[in-house]
């Protein structure tokens, strides 16, 4: 119980569009299903970022209907069948555009933060 | 994005979902945990399935769609489950809806959209208005028209002139309503035929006898050829002479009631004049085009005078105006009255809903609580009443359907343009689709808006939901009831005028007698009978064969004199009397036995006798309003009067030498109805027929059996005297030519209308007022059963019942009185000759107050004869 509640705590809450972002950065290394895409953002963020499904797949629909990503049904790795997701060219273009907001972004907010000397 | 794609789309997220959560569990399962733990931390890491299904869906834009799907899928079962409620609602509504509706189609097909032809909104009539504004249509001779052609207003003109032609084709021979078109009719209206060609340039060249050619009216084919889809390039025989059939125009084609169409040849003959048919140019004023025309035609009037009044100014009308002038007003009153028809209905359905809302309450009140938006709730209720207002519309349209027949089979015949299609069309279809979603959001707003606010905490913790309704409930109730009974109050008044004008105008004193008599029209042959002496010998002819009968009580001529609405009204003089300009009577050619065969009594002096018809002797008789009015010191008979515009036209019409010349009046007859049945007998003078003779006239027979029976007969003996005679079409009884007054029909309508519409109102209020008493009753049982437990006698609480809805209705009489007053003016003139009496108005209130106490009472019967014990167990 007290481990799953500092979990908890220790969990960072997305900035608005930032999913999109880590999804779009996600699909770059190959397609992949809902689940996949969750467990690959938990994986790589040490933990710290857990994607709420009630958040990704109205996140996955939104980049569909965008016609950033496009879906097909496919068998896994462990022969279950699953909605796996891919990056459009528009959606390559997409994930620049975003990567240099977030990079502007944090360059921004690390000058800010920055003790002044 | 259709419902199926949006249903597989709905599929697959629940399957994408679903895979989610067993890839999640197989992981699990890999990492060692056992099967039924791995499955339940999938399911409560995932969350709530429902809540990420729904906003995953919502990315695609369905949510508005699915609420309303849901929500109809919602208020359907609801209805279902209130199936009495649900039938008093949509029954409310159709009525309303559906006689709205088919009084909106006779609105828009004869007042909105009349007429089939192109740019009808620029046609015109020439009409002249003499001195004493009286209406006349000007005919033109062909010189003129050419010459009118010429006016810089006019864009485009055609001419017409109607002739009664005869098939031979039957046993007997049969009228057939001819009009003769200029071949650039056709391209005048720009209205393409049904069948083959319309006339054409070719169809009458200039100066040359035009072409044998017949275009077909399209009831003419449709009852002569029965629809024959082969009939162009047949021929009929009109006449005698063969005309090769080319085409067959539109069912809305019916310009002149033509049956056939043939080409017409104008000529140069200054006696012969055509019906002008005119459009302006776009743009143009009728003031505008009056004042160019009227110089042009005062040119023309002293070329032909007889064709035009004397001082007259041009004043013409739009094709539609005249009708709009005889029945607009009446139409539109109707209009109105199905309208509060409509609002008494959507008041009941507020009340029902309010009522029913009050139920709901607790249901109400429970999904607020667990989070419901109250906008959400307002939604909810809005679409049940929609889904009402949709359903009494369905039911109201194939309701109006049969309304529609009817109505138009009692519209005046000659008060709207035949051109007309009054029927459920497209627009009128849209119209309904408005009125309900109108209707809807009128009823329904007031209760959702109550309703979707609930007092959560006041609803859930009272133990009982058999409260009374708020204050503010109750007096929604009251203004509604009180609504319903004022404008209920209203309509039955206007339908007590209107049928007390009707009954007044059947009651009318005719001064003949119409019963067991008819008048035969017989149309004279283009020349044919070209003299006055074989004229008046063949039409004697017909009279005494006709006259011969077996049946046949007595038999007369009538060239235009047939009541009760007849003679050729004139300037009259009498020798040695000043003449004043407005100085005019209804001048009638007649046989001597015409005063017999009506029974109107000779009053004074003799009538003329056969001999001195025969020689067309220079007698006159006046009626009785005549010699009141211009001899009112007696003196009229072997006074001398003349006719001075009464001259002869041959060779059509026929007259005898000295026609305007002075005329000895003879004798005096009783007053008979000659200006219709509603106004004043207007004065008349009687000339013996062979005075002037048209090539038309007009045989009175009175049978000793109903006198249609014997038309056959009277046909038969008319064709032995000349076998290509026929009589004219649709030939009456006295009594049809009665019902056939425009006036009488109009009545007939209104007050028809009105009373059925009145009595719709009345069942509608007693419905609403049963509605709001049992309701409030049911509320009320538990207080009912302790006030009699603690002794209140039956009589006690049928008052207290009743006293609450006094107050309303007492409001809603007051205020229906008021109104009526107020609205008087408008109601008497549109229904006419009629206006509203106190007793009129006494009568309707007891009618309504006695139906209103009626349907309080039953309900208020029930709540004294609930048994006490009951009632407080009640829950």
């Amino acid at each position: 119980m007290g481990e799953k509640r500092e979990r908890y705590q220790n969990r960072i809450e997305l900035l608005q569009g930032t999913l999109d972002l880590l999804i779009l950065q996600t699909l770059q290394w190959g397609s992949q299903h809902g689940y996949g895409i969750s467990v690959a953002i938990r994986n790589r963020s040490g933990e710290l970022l857990q994607v709420d499904t009630g958040s990704l797949y109205p996140a996955l629909h939104r980049l569909e209907k965008q016609k950033w990503i496009k879906a097909e049904w496919k068998i896994s790795e462990n022969k279950q069948r699953a909605k796996f997701y891919q990056l459009t060219a528009a959606g390559k273009k997409q994930l620049t555009r975003e990567r240099s907001k977030w990079s502007q972004l944090s360059d921004a907010i690390a000058g800010v933060l920055q003790p002044e000397e | 994005m259709s419902f199926w794609r949006r249903k597989k789309r709905e599929a697959e997220i629940e399957e994408e979902l679903r895979s989610h959560l067993k890839l999640s569990a197989q992981d699990r399962l890999e990492q060692g945990e056992k099967k039924e733990e791995a499955e339940h931390a999938a399911r409560r890491d995932f969350g709530n399935m429902e809540l990420v299904k729904e906003v995953t869906r919502d990315v695609w834009g369905w949510r508005w769609l699915r609420d309303v799907a849901d929500d109809a899928r919602y208020g359907m079962r609801m209805l279902l489950k209130n199936p009495g409620f649900a039938i008093v609602a949509v029954l409310s509504l159709a009525l309303g809806i559906g006689a709205t509706t088919a009084m909106f189609s006779v609105v828009y097909g004869v007042l909105v959209n009349p007429y089939p032809y192109a740019n009808s909104d620029r046609m015109v009539h020439l009409v002249a208005h003499d001195a004493t504004g009286n209406r006349r249509y000007i005919n033109l001779t062909g010189p003129q028209l050419q010459q009118l052609r010429q006016a810089s207003c006019i864009e485009s003109s055609a001419a017409m002139e109607g002739l009664d032609l005869t098939t031979t084709e039957g046993d007997l021979p049969e009228n057939v309503l001819t009009v003769y078109l200029t071949s650039n009719t056709f391209i005048h209206f720009g209205v393409p035929p049904l069948m083959g060609r319309g006339l054409v340039p070719s169809d009458a060249p200039e100066g040359q006898d035009p072409e044998n050619v017949a275009v077909l009216g399209y009831q003419f084919w449709q009852r002569h050829y029965g629809g024959d889809p082969d009939i162009v390039g047949k021929n009929i025989q009109l006449a005698h002479k063969s005309y090769s059939i080319v085409g067959v125009v539109r069912p809305r084609f019916t310009w002149g009631d033509g049956e056939v169409y043939l080409p017409l040849r104008v000529t140069a003959d200054p006696r012969r004049a055509y019906f002008p048919m005119i459009r302006l140019k776009p743009g143009l004023t009728h003031a505008a085009a009056n004042a160019e025309l009227q110089s042009l035609l005062e040119q023309f009037a002293k070329q032909t005078p007889t064709h035009f009044p004397e001082h007259f100014r041009l004043a013409i009308e739009g094709l539609n105006d005249h009708f709009v002038a005889d029945i607009g007003g009446t139409l539109y009153l109707l209009l109105s009255a199905v309208a509060l028809l409509l609002l008494i209905g959507c008041g009941n359905v507020s009340i029902l809903l309010l009522a029913r809302g009050t139920a709901r309450q607790h249901e109400l009140a429970v999904r607020s609580a667990i989070g419901a938006e109250s906008s959400r709730i307002l939604r909810q209720l809005l679409t049940e009443a929609l889904m009402l207002s949709f359903t009494g519309a369905i039911v109201g349209v194939a309701l109006a359907n049969s309304l529609v027949k009817l109505i138009v089979n009692w519209l005046p015949e000659f008060s709207f343009p035949h051109e007309a299609a009054i029927n459920i069309n497209l627009p009128v279809l849209f119209f309904s689709v408005g009125l309900a979603l109108l209707t809807g959001i009128v009823f329904g707003i007031s209760p959702a808006l109550q309703s979707s606010r609930p007092d959560v905490a006041q609803v859930m913790q009272s133990s009982t939901r058999k409260m009374t309704a708020g204050v503010r409930g109750r007096r929604t109730h009251s203004v509604l009831i009180a609504s319903q009974i004022a404008l209920t109050l209203l309509l039955l008044a206007a339908a007590g005028v209107a049928m007390q004008g009707f009954v007044r105008m059947m009651r009318v004193n005719l001064g003949y007698d119409p019963h067991n008599a008819m008048s035969v029209g017989i149309p004279v042959r283009d020349n044919s009978y070209t003299t006055w002496e074989a004229r008046r010998a063949y039409f004697n002819q017909l009279l005494q064969k006709v006259g011969a009968m077996p049946d046949v009580v007595s038999a007369g001529i009538s060239t235009n004199a047939t009541p009760p609405n007849n003679g050729w009204e004139q300037r009259f003089e009498i020798s040695g009397k000043p003449a004043a300009e407005q100085q005019r009577a209804r001048i009638n050619f007649i046989s001597p036995e015409y005063f017999s065969v009506l029974h109107i009594p000779l009053l004074q002096g003799r009538i003329w006798d056969e001999s001195e018809t025969m020689h067309g002797a220079k007698l006159a008789l006046i009626n009785q309003t005549l010699a009141t009015e211009y001899f009112p010191n007696g003196g009229a008979i072997g006074s001398q009067i003349r006719v001075p515009e009464l001259k002869g036209e041959p060779p059509f019409q026929l007259a005898v030498e000295g026609s305007n010349s002075w005329f000895e009046v003879i004798g005096i007859v009783g007053n008979a109805r000659d200006d219709g049945l509603r106004n004043p007998v207007k004065p008349a003078v009687f000339l013996p027929y062979t005075i002037s003779m048209p090539a038309w006239t007009q045989l009175l027979v009175r049978t000793r059996v109903p006198p249609l029976k014997i038309l056959r007969a009277v046909r038969e003996q008319i064709h032995t005297v000349d076998p290509d005679q026929q009589a004219s079409r649709n030939i009456r009884d006295l009594d049809g030519w009665i019902t056939g007054q425009p006036e009488w029909e109009q009545g007939h309508l209104v007050a028809t209308l009105f009373a059925g519409f009145a009595i719709l109102a009345l069942a509608l209020a007693a419905t609403g007022l049963y509605s709001v008493i049992s309701y409030a009753v049911t509320q009320r049982t538990n207080e009912f059963g302790i006030r009699m437990a603690l002794g209140a006698r039956r009589k006690d609480v049928q008052l207290m019942v009743l006293r609450s809805a006094a107050m309303s209705v007492a409001g809603g009489v007051l205020i229906g009185v008021v109104l009526t007053i107020m609205l008087n003016r408008i109601l008497a003139r549109w229904i006419q000759g009629s206006s509203l009496d106190a007793l009129i108005l006494a009568g309707v209130v007891l009618l309504l107050v006695a139906t209103a106490g009626l349907s309080c009472f039953i309900p208020a019967r029930r709540a004294s004869s609930v048994d006490p014990i009951v009632a407080l167990r009640y829950e």
